[in-house]
């Protein structure tokens, strides 16, 4: 297993750091390689382009500008995702890491011909994980349809590898949140990865 | 006696958010469409092209950290919390990338939408706080078929009905999308560009 970590918070001392830590000491115990995408401390651009977009079905030349990133996700055969949930979804800065970086060619085999449709192209992501910690409770997000966590584990997870391991766990009402609840979490966050990397 | 003139309804102020890189796209189409519509109803539009006006989408540290302290929170995004309190309509043009909004306009949300502005924390809970907007639309397309969307919850539909719909409780909200976008022919996108026109003319 290797795995590529997609880490998303402005704050170095914030909980999803504590988050993050949790994730590389299961992958250090278990002996998974693994790669860091820290997409705040390496100030990712998330904005995609005029430029990009005009090249973006051109897959000679598409990935050149996130040449590094699309390497790393044809080099992992797992996916980890730890962010804020922001308005029930991800962070700008996210967002536009997948605007960017699942390009045609790279996430997606685009149509060929009539009738054809969109293909997945993320067929060697075997482990899809989820890690986040929401604002609004467990109810709250569900009424809104929890546009996030579908955006990954349904909307990603369609282009990754057919019955794709998925692991979840938010941590919700975070603006409440307790020492003990924080604790419990990230008990969570371990526990799941166990199941991820079982 | 003849009957009573239909009334034309009040004239109103919208703000227009469009997230497109690329000015002669099918999007900037929609987007003209969009603001050429309202004014035609004697409407005045804030046009805020957010790809054009280079808007940051990026929630920095700093913002973070201020980020429940209102009313300093604002003052990174002053501007555009000024227009979007103006506004008694708010329209979106975006097109779906990769199950979402591009990242430039959830990065309106992240940045604009702070507390006391969009909505107030009470004991907790979220109050809505943009009951100034009664017109709520987003105009959008898609490059995978509904079908495609819908099996992933189809989540900006839901980002936009419900999660932005939840802080401004508009008297009239319209979701418009053209689906399958990568296969849509002349005459899908023709018909599409006046369907969104008609829309508009009665939003």
């Amino acid at each position: 297993m290797r795995a590529l970590i997609i880490f998303c918070h402005p704050k170095k001392d914030s909980f999803n750091a504590a988050v993050l830590d949790t994730v590389t000491d299961h992958l250090d115990k278990v002996g998974v390689e693994y790669r860091l995408r820290d997409l705040y401390r390496s100030n990712f651009m998330p904005v995609l382009t005029a430029h990009e977009l005009d090249c973006y079905l051109d897959e000679t030349c598409n990935a050149d500008p996130v040449a590094q990133d699309v390497a790393d996700v044809q080099w992992a055969d797992a996916l980890i995702f730890i962010y804020p949930t922001w308005w029930y979804g991800l962070p700008a800065m996210l967002k536009g890491w997948l605007d960017r970086v699942l390009l045609p060619g790279v996430a997606f085999i685009m149509p060929k011909g009539e009738g054809d449709n969109i293909q997945p192209g993320l067929t060697h992501i075997k482990r899809l994980g989820v890690f986040t910690t929401c604002g609004a409770s467990w109810w709250l997000t569900t009424l809104i349809g929890a546009p996030g966590r579908r955006m990954l584990t349904r909307g990603v997870r369609a282009i990754c590898a057919k019955r794709c391991r998925t692991v979840f766990a938010a941590h919700y009402l975070m603006d409440s949140s307790t020492d003990a609840s924080r604790t419990r979490y990230l008990r969570t966050v371990a526990a799941r990865m166990e199941r991820l990397t079982a | 006696m003849t009957p009573a003139p239909t009334v034309p309804s009040t004239p109103q102020h919208a703000l227009v958010l469009a997230a497109h890189p690329v000015p002669d796209s099918y999007n900037q189409a929609l987007h003209a469409r969009v603001v050429e519509t309202l004014k035609g109803r004697g409407w005045s539009v804030d046009d805020c092209d957010l790809y054009a006006e280079g808007f940051s989408p990026v929630l920095t540290e700093q913002e973070r950290r201020n980020y429940h302290e209102t009313p300093d929170n604002v003052t990174p995004v002053k501007d555009y919390v000024d227009r979007l309190r103006a506004a008694d309509a708010l329209v979106m043009v975006f097109p779906v990338w990769n199950f979402g909004y591009p990242a430039m306009l959830k990065g309106f949300l992240d940045r604009v939408f702070l507390p006391g502005v969009s909505f107030k924390l009470d004991d907790g809970k979220v109050v809505p706080n943009l009951t100034r907007i009664r017109r709520l639309a987003a105009v959008t397309t898609y490059g995978g078929t509904r079908m495609r969307a819908m099996l992933c919850g189809d989540p900006p539909r839901k980002c936009v009905t419900r999660a932005v719909w939840h802080v401004c409780r508009p008297r009239t909200t319209k979701y418009l999308a053209l689906y399958g976008m990568n296969k849509a022919d002349d005459a899908k996108r023709r018909s599409f560009l006046s369907h969104v026109g008609e829309q508009l003319r009665t939003f």
